[in-house]
């Protein structure tokens, strides 16, 4: 009863998000935050993934992020694909660049992992930037609008509140694969894998293919925000692989709290509000960002959640996560 | 190609990778930390340096030492902050917060010191030398020498004192060394005071060859992961020769195959090394 309960409230919740832009005035600038936030989020529930689940922290997400975006901009500009057809190529793309690290990082941990996949992202990040076939440090421009035939309709376009239904769909179906995850058997390997290895190697989980597979999972999800993001910018260019986009989807992450469900959406939604509508210039948004993400881990590591527990005093009550 | 002219750059390049890189080597040995600020405060290190010969119109050489010490007072300041998280060894969460305070430094940098390149100008690279066709600075002649001269220092004040052996231990086993009553929260605060004040002295000597950016941050100092991981983890002698090594790979590479491809050749390096020796080269 509880369980279908719960999944009837999450549907309605879902239903409800739908109308977010409309409830927040509908104007264009409602549209492209929300939008930004979906596709964002999207990003971050990639790295989330791996940094909660797996206790990794991925530097290298920007490129399965960027590869979805130049999989989009190249198919369609060049090649003329429809939106399926450039969501299926930044998804096998992002799969292939996934497999050929997760391979190379096989044996690595800790900061070795991080330091390698931030190398490959510098190496992706300079083969673009070198690479005419890629726009070089042009970028690719001219991405029409994003074309998604369904039955006689097109679900996509090229405003910002065109795209929100796709942007809101995408979101919706992550957030049901991210739950779906927590579930699966590769979910709780996982998990487990990170809690306690010696555990997991003694119940005969194979550690390193459990870090491969939830890596390989991972990536198609950032490809995925990156695929949308080419369509709303209409562009893509080696700024994708910023340290933005990397500070910002750890920053959504830990800022609720590691392994909560909304915590990424959550958490990405305070980030843009606080850059589209209460920004303090670029360069005070970085100090922000950055002084965000730096004082949330010295001072409540487990997030926001955190101090909430501390408020209400009710840590020792909380059924804790099962490893 | 003058293969003298190449070799000599090699050296230079790979003298300031293996200066830039020191202060990490150090502290990724002592205290298992990877700071991914480096690069920001390469950058800083380069800034204050030039504001204080711009704005108080002090001398290069007053101003690099200045920057050395006020960036060691901001090691100071970092190191008491993260204390809580380093003694607990949370090196997930300390990853994160040095890329924070990265990104802070960008933005606070470019807020005070704009957005604009600026010449940092140093005495010594207008001073050359030339022997027949081979040519050189004395700001190479001081990176090199200085690298060299820091890291014996270093390698005999680790290995041969007191001070080093205390570092060593806490490297080791920081609570077993507590128990022997070693303070090991200086010890953390010392090591990363001096990667603080080692990339400003680096700063200081490297940054003047091309114009500071507030944003070069992390691309600047990239190479200087390939020489920490391939070097082996907090060797200070594998470091050096990584260092060098890694300083004649992008001279030749650069003159013989292509400039723009450097850096994503070296880090292919990097990667075929990492997929045989996960530990380094220097691994057992």
């Amino acid at each position: 009863m509880i369980k279908r309960h719960s999944t009837s409230f999450a549907l309605v919740l879902a239903g409800l998000a739908y109308f977010v832009p409309t409830v927040a005035g509908g104007a264009p600038a409602a549209y492209t935050a929300c939008t930004t936030i979906a596709i964002l989020a999207v990003m971050s529930y990639g790295a989330d993934l791996i940094l909660s689940y797996l206790g990794e922290v991925s530097l290298g997400h920007t490129v399965f992020w960027a590869a979805g975006g130049y999989a989009a901009a190249l198919l369609s500009v060049n090649y003329g694909w429809n939106g399926w057809a450039t969501a299926g190529g930044a998804i096998v793309v992002a799969i292939v660049f996934a497999c050929l690290l997760g391979l190379a990082t096989l044996r690595t941990r800790e900061f070795v992992f991080s330091l390698v996949t931030y190398a490959a992202a510098v190496v992706a990040m300079e083969i673009a930037f070198n690479w005419s076939y890629l726009g070089g440090s042009d970028g690719i421009v001219g991405v029409p609008p994003l074309d998604l035939p369904f039955f006689g309709w097109n679900l996509g376009g090229g405003t910002n509140d065109e795209l929100w239904l796709i942007a809101w769909l995408l979101l919706m179906i992550t957030l049901l694969f991210i739950h779906r995850f927590r579930r699966s058997r590769l979910g709780i390997s996982a998990l487990m894998v990170h809690m306690n290895p010696d555990l997991a190697t003694a119940l005969g989980v194979d550690a390193r293919r459990v870090r491969l597979a939830v890596f390989v999972t991972s990536a198609p999800i950032s490809a995925l925000a990156g695929w949308l993001y080419a369509y709303q910018r209409a562009y893509v260019g080696t700024d994708m692989f910023e340290s933005y986009f990397l500070v910002l989807m750890l920053t959504a992450i830990v800022i609720v709290g590691r392994r909560m469900i909304l915590g990424p959406l959550v958490g990405t939604a305070l980030i843009i509000v606080q850059q589209n509508f209460f920004s303090i210039g670029g360069d005070g948004d970085k100090i922000v960002l950055g002084a965000v993400l730096a004082a949330i881990l010295l001072l409540w590591p487990k997030g926001l959640v955190g101090v909430w527990d501390l408020l209400t005093s009710r840590r020792a009550q909380t059924p804790r996560q099962s490893a | 190609m003058n293969l003298a002219q190449q070799l000599i750059n090699g050296l230079v390049l790979g003298s300031g990778y293996a200066l830039i890189a020191i202060g990490w080597t150090v502290l990724l040995g002592a205290a298992r930390l990877v700071n991914f600020a480096h690069g920001q405060l390469y950058m800083l290190g380069a800034f204050v340096a030039w504001a204080i010969m711009q704005k108080l119109g002090l001398s290069y050489y007053l101003a690099v030492p200045l920057a050395v010490l006020m960036l060691g007072l901001l090691g100071v300041l970092l190191q008491v902050m993260m204390l809580p998280l380093v003694m607990q060894q949370n090196l997930t969460s300390l990853m994160i917060v040095t890329l924070g305070f990265g990104y802070v430094f960008t933005g606070g940098a470019s807020k005070i010191f704009g957005g604009d390149p600026q010449a940092f100008v140093s005495p010594l690279t207008a001073a050359s030398i030339r022997f027949g066709d081979v040519w050189f600075t004395w700001a190479d002649v001081v990176t090199l020498v200085g690298t060299l001269i820091l890291f014996a220092v270093l390698w005999l004040v680790l290995n041969r004192t007191r001070t080093g052996a205390i570092v060593r231990s806490v490297a080791e086993d920081p609570k077993l060394a507590q128990l022997f009553g070693i303070n090991a929260a200086l010890v953390y605060i010392g090591v990363f005071v001096f990667e603080c004040a080692a990339v400003a002295l680096g700063a200081g000597l490297v940054a003047p060859r091309s114009p500071i950016l507030t944003s070069m941050g992390f691309d600047e100092v990239i190479l200087t992961f390939v020489i920490v991981v391939l070097g082996g983890i907090g060797s200070v002698g594998g470091s050096l020769l990584a260092g060098f090594g890694l300083g004649m790979f992008t001279a030749l590479f650069g003159a013989l195959v292509s400039p723009a491809h450097t850096t994503a050749a070296a880090f292919f390096v990097l990667l075929a090394v990492l997929v045989l020796r996960p530990g380094g080269l220097a691994a057992k």
